[in-house]
């Protein structure tokens, strides 16, 4: 087939032409509704918007700002695809979601790897900022590429890093991102076992039982999360004993004043 | 005595006026706006504003863009369709709510499907077989947007988790409440106790944690 123009007809009774290569036709050519696209048409409300010298990047037409409130517009994701798209010409379109970018996975393993070897030697401190690391590069991933792979990725980097907070003590951080796993990965037992974790080591028993229950219920018999159970509830006799020890110890100094 | 005449008008002016009648009604039906369901299409908005930019033009890789954003808006409308059609009917079956909006939601489905119709070709037209291959990139970005928020959204989580337990904390008869503030409260500062300091405990806690932890990861 030979090169043609092809014009698309978008705005009422406005012309444009957009001209660029064209192979043979795609054997899928469907019929449009004349009524229906004349509803579209008339649905059209132009944007204020501006484009960047380099043309790569969508702006609001007063400010010139990416995300802009006023205007009431939000070009972030769009202009961030764009340069992707831009910055690998090799790339015509973002392909099938099947490939899946080797390289960016054995920097985020090698990473992760690094953090777990400093976390047994129990260097907690460098192993959190490897951990932070490698999930920043877990995130950089390219948003078509089928997202169960990114989902693993992230979740476990993410969970190892909650388990370098509650090293440190620092339960609300682990808490945060046992949180964080829960939400991307609710069927994984480890993301509730971490979650479970930092809320004992805040002496939240209860809260920490309901979670363990939750994460059982996907996954009946994991040990991990049954014998933890076990744990929690020792903790939780042992507060109790020492709740009713500081009130029994309370009321003589009560009754004497 | 009548003629056969009679009769066969009579016929003819009663199917005549039958058809003219439908003739009317159905071309006043058909021509009938309802509501729109939705109130706008933003993405398609700024994709088509796009396309007509001539100073200085968008570059394809910025049309490509603005069109995955056009099909994902638009598969979150399917979802939403979806959702909403057999909702929709069983209270209309119940006679909760009228016509109306149940027309609304027909017409929209329609005008969705030729949207999509339209965007294939537009994928298309920009490279071949793209079409086929742009509806499940949209469904992966929009997994993956919602996974990147859930990621980015963990530090604001934890001032919040800070106040929640805090507060729980401090509410509860526990002797536990000021060791508790004391961890959230910063590591680098010696445990506070005393009930004398928690309420300015309280008023820094989300402060310190922060900055404590971010001096932590530099």
């Amino acid at each position: 087939m030979t090169d043609h123009e092809h014009s698309h007809t978008h705005a009422p009774g406005e012309e444009h032409t957009h001209s660029h290569d064209h192979g043979p036709h795609s054997p899928i050519d469907p019929p449009t509704d004349p009524a229906s696209q004349a509803l579209i048409d008339q649905d059209f409300v132009p944007v204020a918007l501006a484009v960047s010298p380099d043309g790569h990047n969508a702006l609001c037409a007063e400010h010139k700002l990416e995300k802009c409130d006023s205007c009431n517009v939000d070009f972030i994701n769009t202009n961030r695809l764009a340069r992707l798209l831009a910055s690998n010409p090799s790339l015509l379109c973002p392909p099938p979601n099947n490939v899946v970018s080797q390289q960016l996975s054995q920097m985020v393993q090698r990473t992760k790897d690094e953090g777990n070897a400093l976390f047994k030697q129990g260097q907690a401190v460098p192993a959190l900022a490897r951990y932070t690391q490698a999930a920043s590069y877990a995130v950089q991933r390219p948003p078509w590429e089928a997202n169960q792979v990114m989902r693993e990725e992230v979740t476990t980097v993410v969970s190892n890093r909650s388990a370098a907070y509650f090293d440190l003590g620092d339960y609300i951080s682990a808490l945060a991102d046992a949180e964080t796993v829960i939400s991307l990965r609710r069927s994984w037992p480890k993301g509730h076992f971490r979650k479970a974790k930092a809320l004992l080591g805040m002496h939240k028993t209860k809260e920490a039982a309901e979670s363990v229950r939750l994460g059982l219920s996907f996954e009946p018999q994991n040990n991990e999360l049954l014998t933890f159970l076990h744990d929690i509830e020792k903790v939780h006799e042992k507060l109790e004993e020492k709740k009713q020890q500081k009130l029994e110890g309370a009321v003589p100094v009560t009754a004497s004043a | 005595m009548a003629s056969i005449l009679v009769p066969v008008a009579y016929l003819i002016i009663v199917f005549g006026s039958l058809f003219v009648f439908s003739y009317y009604y159905r071309k006043h039906t058909s021509t009938r706006v309802y509501e729109p369901y939705f109130p706008s299409h933003p993405e398609r908005n700024a994709y088509i504003t796009l396309l007509q930019q001539t100073d200085p033009p968008a570059s394809d890789s910025l049309l490509k863009s603005a069109l995955v954003r056009r099909a994902m808006a638009d598969v979150q409308r399917v979802l939403r369709i979806r959702e909403d059609k057999p909702a929709l009917q069983a209270l209309l079956q119940k006679g909760s709510i009228g016509d109306e909006l149940w027309n609304s939601l027909l017409a929209a489905e329609k005008e969705l499907e030729v949207e999509i119709m339209e965007v294939i070709s537009e994928a298309n037209s920009f490279v071949d077989g793209w079409g086929q291959v742009i509806f499940p990139t949209a469904n992966e970005m929009i997994a993956n947007e919602k996974m990147r928020a859930v990621f980015e959204h963990t530090a604001e989580a934890k001032a919040d988790l800070e106040i929640k337990y805090e507060y729980k904390a401090k509410h509860g008869a526990l002797p536990a409440p000021p060791t508790n503030a004391a961890k959230t409260n910063g590591l680098l500062s010696p445990s506070t106790p005393g009930p004398n300091s928690q309420p300015t405990s309280d008023a820094e806690g989300p402060g310190t944690p922060k900055s404590a932890k971010s001096k932590r990861r530099k």
